[in-house]
């Protein structure tokens, strides 16, 4: 065992000499291997971070609340067919479950394309038609002003809530309650600010119309739109169970044969967020698989060097042959050359990728400082010493095998 | 080398000691543009303890290619080769390179010395396949050096010094294992004529200290110092004679 490492470790240092022999040589060899590795460190490094800055935020949003929607499947829609949830559901559901603490129904428009008007501005937004209790549910708040009453409810009034983004792209006065807006055709009395709520993945969530329910449904005319049903359970009360109930209440209003699938779906912040971990995931992954064929291309250029090292010292390897190396120790000698100079370039492509990382995390607002997890580093150096290996291991053969007569007489 | 006693009873029984070298039918050949051509036939030699034998003939008589089998640098094709009284002609290359290793000391005309180390770490190469502390590798190759005469090179790079001086490190290098037998594959071919003396002059003194020596030569001169020479002739030996060193020596 003794006589392994010490010749293991004669091997290493020789192997280091032969390195800091030809230093440039040896690190544009490992060019494709720095890369590579700075690559799949930086990625997988800005990924961490920006998951880990948009997780923050999905936390912000309030797990405790779930949205019910229509949910259509792709077969369906192959046929030209669209479920509806409906505020018929939202009755129903009001009826028959007492275990909501709140819930809300609301008509969502599900594009920016409403045109609003003031004056001679006039802007892009989104109208809700919500129920005077969504606020409570979606937890929007007013800075000026009041959010929607029943009464206004009750009475269709045209009264809006508006974003607080929208002062300044209407060019509203800074208290702009009791002032009237142009809404696609119709004049409506802004009564209503929310509070400021920044932006989510770049989208402004402070670019808004609120309306009344009832409004917003007579505006519309006679058609049943969609409506998105939005609740948050009672405290104690086990949200697994409380889906079925919903689940059960809405397949027997529509008489649903057992076996048929939902026509709704419920949307959680946890769903949000393990699906966007999905995708971040997926990302990550093939980002990472991509960039690591570079580290494959680096390897070549640590076998084709290997090569050359092999052929420009064949005479030598002849010469130590013949006072009493065996093929062994070549082969040994060889390999660590290869996987020393390929950790050599991991090593260098780790703190480029941790570099480029940081600065790009410092460059890009939003951006959360990169983070390098342990597994990528180790995964990186242990590739990498993995492609030392393989690409390392046909020159280290050819040179253990030569035989030393022919070497000796290698010119 | 025999040594028997013809005396009556009561005097030491004979020794016999093993010969260093025996080669029983020793034959190699190899191919070229689709012939068969004899390098080797039949050999048979045997070298004893201290003896200073030369291999002499003329180019192509494949005194190289039996002093590379000697040295254990190529496997014949036929015959057997016994070291110290051990068969080595059919050795695995780890087994050959062990055995190089361990008992034989190969100098070459060319020097052959690792340009990129110093004398001294020249010197120790051969017993980094030896397990040994560093301590142990440095005195021993200090004391080859010394031997040599050429302890206050022990820091130079072959580079660094003349070709004389380089051949005596190559000397140095193979006496450093306590070789059985030092082979030189014309030694002096690329020195000239009184750095040869010197070299030759080392040579004999490592034969009066008991080394076996064997040299191969195209030179009458670098013959004459040795006490036997062995003449080959395409592949086979035509002449064996021990000699008087010395017949006609070079004037220094």
């Amino acid at each position: 065992m003794l006589a392994f490492w010490q010749m293991f470790s004669q091997c290493a240092q020789s192997a280091v000499l032969s390195i800091r022999l030809h230093l440039l040589r040896s690190g544009l060899t490992t060019l494709g291997i720095i890369i590579g590795v700075a690559a799949v460190i930086s990625v997988v490094a800005i990924m961490q971070g920006l998951s880990a800055g948009i997780r923050g935020q999905l936390d912000d949003l309030g797990s405790d609340m779930t949205t019910l929607r229509a949910f259509t499947t792709p077969d369906q829609e192959l046929l030209g067919f669209r479920n509806k949830l409906t505020d018929s559901d939202y009755d129903t559901l009001l009826n028959k479950i007492s275990d909501f603490e709140q819930i809300t129904v609301a008509m969502p428009a599900f594009s920016m394309g409403l045109s609003v008007s003031y004056g001679r501005s006039s802007s892009q937004s989104q109208l809700i038609g919500a129920a005077p209790n969504y606020q409570h549910v979606i937890r929007i708040y007013p800075q000026l002003g009041r959010f929607i009453l029943p009464q206004d409810d009750e009475r269709r009034r045209r009264v809006a809530f508006i974003g607080p983004s929208l002062i300044n792209k209407l060019q509203l006065p800074a208290n702009p309650v009791g002032e009237f807006v142009l809404i696609s055709g119709d004049w409506f009395r802004i009564i209503g600010v929310g509070e400021k709520r920044g932006s989510l993945f770049g989208f402004d969530q402070d670019n808004y119309i609120i309306t009344p329910f009832q409004t917003a449904k007579a505006l519309n005319g006679p058609d049943q739109l969609q409506v998105e049903i939005s609740y948050r359970a009672k405290a104690g009360v086990d949200e697994q169970a409380l889906q079925q109930q919903i689940r059960n209440v809405l397949r027997a209003k529509r008489g649903l044969a057992s076996d048929a699938a939902d026509p709704f779906e419920f949307i959680t912040a946890e769903k949000m967020k393990s699906q966007f971990n999905q995708v971040l995931n997926s990302v990550t992954l093939v980002a990472a698989g991509v960039v690591g064929i570079s580290l494959l291309v680096g390897g070549i250029g640590v076998m084709n060097i290997m090569l050359v090292s092999v052929t420009e010292r064949t005479r030598e390897i002849g010469i130590v042959k013949a006072l009493g190396a065996t093929p062994q120790v070549i082969l040994l000698q060889f390999l660590l050359e290869a996987v020393l100079l390929s950790l050599f370039g991991g090593l260098l492509g780790l703190l480029l990728g941790y570099g480029v990382a940081a600065l790009l995390g410092a460059l890009i607002p939003g951006l959360s400082a990169a983070v390098v997890p342990l597994w990528a580093v180790l995964l990186s150096l242990g590739f990498t010493t993995f492609i030392g290996v393989v690409f390392g291991l046909m020159p280290a053969v050819k040179a253990a095998r030569l035989a030393p007569i022919d070497a000796l007489r290698y010119e | 080398m025999m040594a028997i006693t013809a005396d009556g009873p009561g005097t030491e029984p004979p020794v016999i000691e093993l010969p260093v070298i025996e080669l029983r039918g020793i034959s190699k050949f190899y191919q070229m543009a689709g012939e068969t051509f004899t390098a080797l036939a039949d050999i048979d030699l045997k070298v004893g303890r201290n003896d200073y034998l030369a291999l002499i003939g003329p180019s192509g008589s494949g005194k190289s290619t039996l002093l590379n089998m000697l040295g254990c640098l190529d496997t014949p094709d036929q015959g057997q080769y016994l070291l110290c009284g051990q068969p080595v002609a059919s050795l695995d290359e780890t087994a050959l390179a062990q055995v190089r290793n361990q008992q034989i000391g190969f100098i070459f005309q060319s020097f052959n010395l690792l340009p990129r180390l110093t004398a001294l770490q020249n010197v120790m190469q051969p017993l980094l396949y030896r397990v040994m502390s560093k301590q142990e590798r440095l005195s021993r190759a200090m004391a080859v050096l010394q031997r040599v005469g050429l302890t206050d090179k022990a820091q130079h790079l072959p580079s660094q010094l003349s070709g004389g001086q380089r051949q005596r490190v190559a000397i140095a290098r193979a006496l450093v294992t306590e070789p059985a037998v030092l082979l030189g594959d014309e030694p002096t071919g690329n020195l000239d004529s009184k750095t040869t003396a010197s070299i030759m002059a080392l040579f004999d003194e490592l034969h009066a200290q008991g080394q076996t020596i064997i040299l191969v030569t195209h030179e009458q001169e670098i013959a004459d110092h040795c006490r036997r020479v062995v003449r080959l002739v395409d592949g086979r030996i035509v002449a064996d004679r021990q000699q008087q060193q010395g017949r006609s020596a070079l004037a220094v």
